[in-house]
């Protein structure tokens, strides 16, 4: 009906044209070096501080495990009381995380949506699990859980203990990456979303969820590797029990005082590799579920 | 009718907390949108017209009155339940959806069959010229074309009426009249009875068959395009339908008023050009009358010249034969500020 006139509708390239950004990334894609003196300086500065502070000793502490080969590794792991402290470990980390996802997206979501008084005060006080020395944190979670505990809830030196003491520490991650992104959603969207049919549920699920996805794994991502690095908090809370409360973080002090260094370096190692498992299975579901409709 | 919408108050808490009072958006609203036409709402920015919108759609509930659709009174329906269809300014796309998914939408939470959701989608969109974009994401479109998109996603469900909120607001102006035009074909085609708001008269008379103009949450007139312009009601309709002057205690429009070197009709009012403005076959003048008012005419480049008007010539000033004209308000507003 109007194709030469809708035609001419198209070629103008305006500022939401999608040719002007992607002609630019398809040329910064080309092998040429693009990079500027300043950039170059930046880029020089940028990987000496991050090999200077986290490839070097990294590089270093997996040098030293190998040392031992695989065996090493293996006698390690096949102490039982180790592979008790890193199942503990990363079985605890992947539940507090689980427990974080939908707690950190519910407090998100009634900081942000929500009215009510002492809102602000609220969203001061998110962040003070994070702040607090975690021995303070370990104290803290004492007083109310431990053996003089007004609420009768004896949980101190059981595993509970440290479900608690990491649910603690971890819990403004998921919160803090969320609520930038759902403060950015516009109200629109859901508008549009509800007049074309939608219930509250399906505006949810279909439109906000999946807007939120890439924020919540970053937060989970954060959540649990902060959960299998934890230490202060849970030196007083869980006890350090062998095979009921000893976490690998406890497990690994425990060999450098004993002068095992290399099977303390060969558990670090481990866990870096535990870490990285999860981190990048975290960031393969985001990209997943970004792609999909 | 299509939509009635009688007694329609709605006033929003201001949000200052030294601030009081409310701001009324709109102050008992009345009016009948007719069935199957294309109708504007149109008025300046903040006079309550997309307020009026949002509570047909459902999306804002009045603080009294009803909203009747189609017979059915829709006062109390949730917006899921209007069968309406919303076009917003900023598009609203879903960012993660392709074109195609984003206007099957509708049709998938109504659980239609996959095939029959597929021939609908495939349908709208060669109706919005958006085939071969199918699998794009929104992000990959111009801002007409996911406006389009919005179109036809709205239109997918069948809606009784089709609400769009200043569906061209966010797009250049060589798009935004490629679009207005578009919009008016396909409505002769679809047929769909459609409300959009404009604060652009130029859009609203070039596109609608009937316009309401609002203005401080209150209906000014409604009519069609026509008699707007020919026969407003007021000065503020007048004013806001095209660009208007004062002469002698009358609005009129600057090319309805004659230009004359010598006193030839009774009641010409005098003065002295002060300023002349050429652009293109257009001369702009601004006369300074004896009564000390600024009066401004248009006229063509042609008439200018044969008159022989240069700045600073006396000349007489009369409202043209069949020009339309409407008492000046500004003398009473005036007073009302002063007392």
């Amino acid at each position: 009906m109007t194709t030469a006139l809708l035609d001419g509708a198209h070629t103008p390239a305006g500022p939401e044209s999608p040719q002007g950004p992607r002609r630019r990334r398809a040329r910064r894609a080309t092998p040429r070096n693009t990079l500027t003196r300043g950039a170059a300086l930046g880029l020089g500065v940028t990987m000496m501080w991050f090999s200077l502070l986290v490839l070097i000793p990294l590089t270093a502490v997996v040098a030293a495990a190998a040392e031992g080969g695989w065996d090493r590794y293996f006698s390690v792991l096949t102490n039982s009381q180790t592979w008790a402290a890193v199942t503990l470990t990363v079985t605890q980390a992947l539940l507090v995380t689980a427990v974080n996802v939908v707690m950190g997206t519910v407090i998100a979501w009634v900081l942000v949506r929500d009215r009510f008084w002492g809102q602000s005060l609220l969203n001061v006080i998110i962040d003070v699990p994070f702040a607090l020395p975690t021995i303070v944190a370990g104290l803290v979670l004492l007083s109310l859980y431990g053996p003089n505990s007004p609420l009768g809830l004896h949980w101190a030196f059981t595993e509970r203990a440290v479900t608690l003491a990491l649910a603690f520490v971890t819990l403004p991650f998921v919160v803090r990456t969320v609520q930038p992104v759902l403060e950015e959603l516009e109200a629109d969207v859901e508008e549009a979303a509800a007049s074309l049919g939608a219930q509250r549920l399906t505006v949810f699920r279909r439109i906000i969820l999946p807007s939120l996805v890439p924020a919540v794994m970053a937060g989970a991502a954060l959540s649990f590797a902060r959960a299998i690095s934890e230490y202060g908090s849970l030196v007083l809370l869980s006890g350090n029990r062998p095979y009921e409360t000893e976490v690998v973080s406890v497990r690994v002090l425990t060999f450098i005082e004993n002068g095992n260094n290399a099977s303390a370096a060969a558990l670090a190692s481990v866990m870096l590799f535990v870490a990285l498992v999860v981190i990048v299975a975290l960031d393969l579901v985001q990209r997943r579920v970004a792609r999909r409709g | 009718m299509s939509i009635d919408v009688s007694g329609l108050t709605k006033t929003f808490p201001s949000t200052g907390s030294g601030r009081r009072g409310d701001f009324v958006a709109l102050d008992d609203v009345s009016v009948s949108l007719p069935t199957g036409q294309l109708t504007a709402l149109l008025g300046p920015s903040g006079g309550g017209k997309s307020t009026l919108l949002r509570i047909i759609a459902g999306l804002d509930t009045a603080d009294t009155g009803t909203v009747t659709i189609e017979g059915t009174d829709a006062t109390r329906l949730p917006p899921q339940k209007r069968n309406v269809g919303f076009v917003f300014q900023h598009y609203a796309v879903f960012k993660h959806m392709t074109v195609a998914k984003n206007v099957a939408f509708g049709l998938e939470i109504r659980k239609r069959p996959k095939a029959e959701i597929a021939e609908r989608v495939d349908e709208l969109l060669k109706l919005v010229h958006l085939s071969q974009f199918a699998h794009r994401l929104p992000s990959q479109l111009s801002g007409g074309q996911r406006q389009r998109m919005a179109l036809a996603r709205a239109l997918a469900v069948e809606p009784s009426v089709l609400l769009l909120d200043e569906p061209f607001g966010a797009l250049d102006a060589k798009v935004r009249k490629e679009l207005r035009e578009w919009l008016r074909r396909l409505h002769d085609e679809v047929a769909v009875t459609t409300v959009f708001v404009t604060h652009d008269q130029e859009e609203a008379l070039e596109v609608a068959d009937e316009i309401v103009v609002i203005n401080e949450g209150r209906v000014e007139q409604v009519g069609t395009p026509d008699q707007l312009y020919d026969d407003p009601a007021n000065d503020f309709v007048m004013s806001f339908l095209g660009e208007v002057t004062h002469l002698s205690g009358t609005v009129v429009r600057p090319h309805d008023i004659d230009v004359s070197t010598s006193p030839q009709f009774a009641g010409a009012v005098e003065g002295t050009v002060s300023r002349m403005l050429r652009v293109g076959f257009e001369v702009r003048l601004h006369v300074l009358t004896v009564d000390g008012e600024d009066v401004s005419v248009v006229m063509t480049r042609t008439h200018a010249r044969s008159v022989g008007i240069r700045e600073g010539s006396t000349v007489w000033l009369t409202v043209a034969a069949g020009a339309t004209v409407v008492p000046s308000m500004r003398a009473a507003s005036q007073v009302e500020m002063a007392g």
